[in-house]
């Protein structure tokens, strides 16, 4: 039974098996993924995240076979820092059985092996072909469970019929008297026909505006005026498609080559005059960073305030490309429990972003935990963020108030020592080894301790090995009237804040 | 004649009305706020913690002053932190986010610079709105363009500088400071400032020799500065008071807040 009318569907599909074993893993980053496949044949369908499909005919003959098509896939996916398998057979189904076989146990049973052999990084034998006309045969020892039908699945095991060769054995008219429509098609897919053509996406299209200065641009403000035009005409584009975009990014190459990137983000829709002011802040914290990298010496004597001045040979070309696109469905602003950002504060913040980068600005977020250190999220201005651990839920054993008012990042190394000299230690049951009496924080001068509280005992998420965390709490007042949190964990004293 | 003389008089009528008008409602504005915060304090002092302060992002006045916490409005001679004005503390401290809080909580945008280790807790409860706080953890070598750039939007900017500025930028950076209308808080010395705060003398209390835990502290807080600030005054508070909350120390809340201090364990 070969397949019918002989004009037999060679599919390839690619499977990352990361998505798979990691349901948190951003979708979007398989855009990646298919973008790199899309090089390849134009056509492409998207099955779920982590698999994607081609038609394998057109691009094997391009590229020297089905083998190398295959080969050359994998090594530009990897280059991505993904892993991958591919699998080629007549039709979809096939091709998507063929990518996610078990490759040892399947090796080179009805398929070829990969032309390169163990000795190859990466992937010894990541691709698996069939041969044309030997997809019933590569399907046959398949359970029925892969048929995707949970139904059926259940049901011809119970009958007897526990592969797909023995489900394709029946005939055709059997199958669909038994098992009706669905079952219909199950048999045909068993039989390796498969009736369903691929679906690819519409090419996506090109949504980006840019513009070329010949001869380049010496002075940032042609360039500043060229991107009030060329902002009105992407938000055009945009609009004449109902869409809006979250974050604009903002290319700028220069004469030699250099270029200069940036991603911003606005809660609203950036009107062009906006976007123009943003360009002129990235050509002005890209000057500022320069300035400073040429003349370190004497930096911070001067304000670099103003002049607009451009060297490096001037600014061939400024392109913007939208991000993150959204429906244009207007904005709300919420009515309550939101504090809406000043516009005159938006723009220091992005300003200093410009010249610090985006991660410079943040805001704070309180959030529940136990340490000082875990109750405050920071997220970068401009970016929305849940905090890390909620503060709805109680937490037994947290600080309790007053707040110290520095908390160190990074837990700071500390001695402490009872009154002979010797380090106190705590015990498994908490208890100390002697009342602490002399304090060294971070290398400086001892002090000696006036008054102290603890150990208190904190086993935080035991379950969680990354995050699980040991300790005990003391608070330390020393004679200076400094007082400090401490905390003991795996036998280090670390000072975690301090009440200043 | 007769005329021109009820003219005269109309006008002068006029020119009084219009500035008993403008007074009324200067008055009006310094008071609202302060009112509003007055309800609520607690009895001896003490401010409600975080937003229980002033609810909901507050308009700031447009006055000459920006409001400070009760306790602290008897050590400025204000009343609260003149515009365009920098104010140094000596340290770090919690002083130095008492000192915002009121502003903060009234409305005004607060930008932190060079202190990446601020308690955000320690700040909520001492009455800052920490959804108007923009921590800029390393300004870098630029930081007095940083600073300029952030008092344009700020009214409130807390500065750690990273070395001590030259002549030159430090009058450059008091310049925007003044034109911008915001106040510059400096954790550290600040050779022009008009105000200067400085914890002298601190103590804690809760604690013993390995029973109790922290839960206030006693702090004399000595102003001076230059101008009608030269006089210097000195006040005991509690900061932080047993909720992270800051109030006057006196005997009477003394003993509200340490009716016994035995260990409990």
């Amino acid at each position: 039974m070969t397949s019918a009318g002989g004009a037999a569907r060679r599919v390839l599909v690619v499977w990352c098996p990361a998505w798979e074993q990691d349901p948190e893993l951003d979708i979007r980053a398989f855009e990646q993924v298919v973008t790199v496949v899309e090089g390849f044949c134009p056509r492409v369908e998207v099955l779920r995240p982590g698999a994607c499909a081609i038609g394998a005919r057109g691009p094997a003959r391009y590229f020297g076979g089905e083998e190398a098509l295959a080969g050359k896939i994998i090594d530009v996916v990897a280059c991505l820092g993904f892993a991958c398998q591919v699998g080629v057979a007549d039709g979809l189904f096939a091709a998507q059985l063929a990518a996610r076989a078990p490759r040892r146990a399947h090796g080179g049973r009805s398929g070829r092996a990969g032309p390169w052999g163990p000795g190859r990084a990466g992937a010894p034998d990541a691709v698996m072909i069939v041969a044309p006309g030997r997809t019933p045969a590569f399907l046959a020892p398949h359970p029925v469970g892969s048929l995707g039908n949970p139904e059926l699945a259940d049901l011809l095991p119970r009958l007897g019929v526990r592969t797909l060769g023995e489900f394709a054995a029946l005939s055709a008219a059997e199958a669909a008297n038994r098992f009706g429509l669905t079952g219909a098609l199950a048999h045909q897919l068993a039989r390796g026909l498969d009736p369903r053509p691929l679906v690819p996406r519409p090419p996506s299209v090109d949504l980006s505006a840019s513009v070329a200065f010949d001869p380049p641009a010496e002075q940032a403000e042609p360039v500043v005026f060229a991107a009030k035009a060329l902002a009105e005409r992407m938000h055009a584009d945009l609009a004449a498609r109902g869409l809006a975009c979250v974050r604009v990014q903002v290319q700028v190459i220069c004469a030699d080559g250099q270029e200069i990137t940036r991603l911003w983000r606005h809660d609203g829709l950036l009107s062009s005059l906006a976007v123009a002011e943003r360009v002129r802040w990235q050509l002005a914290g890209w000057r500022a960073a320069q300035d400073a990298r040429g003349r370190s010496a004497t930096a911070p004597g001067q304000l670099p305030f103003a002049s607009e001045g451009l060297q490096v040979g001037g600014i061939t070309l400024l392109r913007l490309v939208p991000d993150q696109l959204v429906r244009n469905a207007g904005r709300q602003l919420g009515l309550w429990g939101e504090t809406a950002v000043d516009d005159r504060v938006a723009r220091a913040a992005l300003r200093v972003q410009a010249m610090l980068g985006h991660d410079s600005v943040a805001r704070p977020l309180l959030a529940g935990g136990r340490s000082p250190a875990d109750q405050v999220t920071l997220v970068p201005f401009g970016d929305a963020a849940e905090p890390l651990y909620p503060a709805g839920p109680p937490w037994p054993g947290r600080l309790p108030a007053p707040a110290p008012a520095t908390v160190y990042p990074v837990p700071r190394s500390a001695k402490v020592t009872d009154e002979s000299g010797a380090a106190v230690t705590v015990t498994g049951r908490a208890l100390i080894s002697a009342p602490p009496a002399w304090l060294s924080a971070h290398g400086e001068p001892w002090l000696a301790i006036t008054s102290w509280a603890g150990p208190w005992p904190v086993t935080e998420r035991w379950w969680h090995p990354a995050s699980s965390r040991r300790q005990a709490r003391f608070q330390l007042v020393a004679e200076d009237g400094s007082a400090w949190l401490a905390v003991v964990q795996d036998g280090q004293w670390l000072i975690e804040a301090s009440y200043d | 004649m007769s005329a021109e003389v009820t003219q005269a008089a109309r006008m002068a009528r006029v020119a009084r009305t219009a500035q008993a008008t403008r007074v009324a409602q200067t008055a009006r504005a310094t008071e609202a706020p302060l009112r509003r915060r007055d309800d609520g304090m607690l009895p001896g002092g003490a401010v409600l913690p975080g937003g229980g302060v002033l609810p909901g992002g507050g308009i700031l006045p447009d006055d000459a002053v920006l409001p400070v916490l009760p306790p602290l409005r008897k050590l400025l001679p204000a009343g609260g932190l003149p515009r365009g004005s920098v104010v140094a503390t000596g340290n770090w401290s919690l002083l130095c986010l008492a000192l915002v809080a009121g502003a903060s909580a009234a409305g005004a945008w607060c930008a932190v610079a060079g202190l990446p280790y601020l308690g955000v807790a320690a700040a909520a409860d001492a009455g800052l709105d920490p959804g108007r706080i923009l921590l800029i953890a390393d300004p870098g070598p630029g930081w007095p363009q940083v600073v300029a750039s952030l008092l344009d939007g700020c009214e409130l900017m807390l500065l750690r500088p990273p070395d001590r500025p030259p002549a030159l930028v430090r009058r450059r950076l008091e310049a925007t400071v003044r034109r911008s209308g915001g106040v510059l808080v400096v954790a550290g010395d600040w050779d022009g400032a008009q105000i200067r705060l400085l914890v002298s003398r601190q103590e804690w209390a809760g604690i013993g020799a390995g029973h109790g835990r922290l839960r206030a502290r006693r702090v004399q807080v000595v102003a001076d500065g230059r101008g009608a600030a030269a006089r210097p005054r000195a006040r005991w508070l509690w900061l932080p008071g047993p909720d992270g909350a800051v109030a006057v120390a006196d005997e009477i809340s003394a003993a509200r807040f340490w009716p016994e201090t035995r260990s409990t364990g």
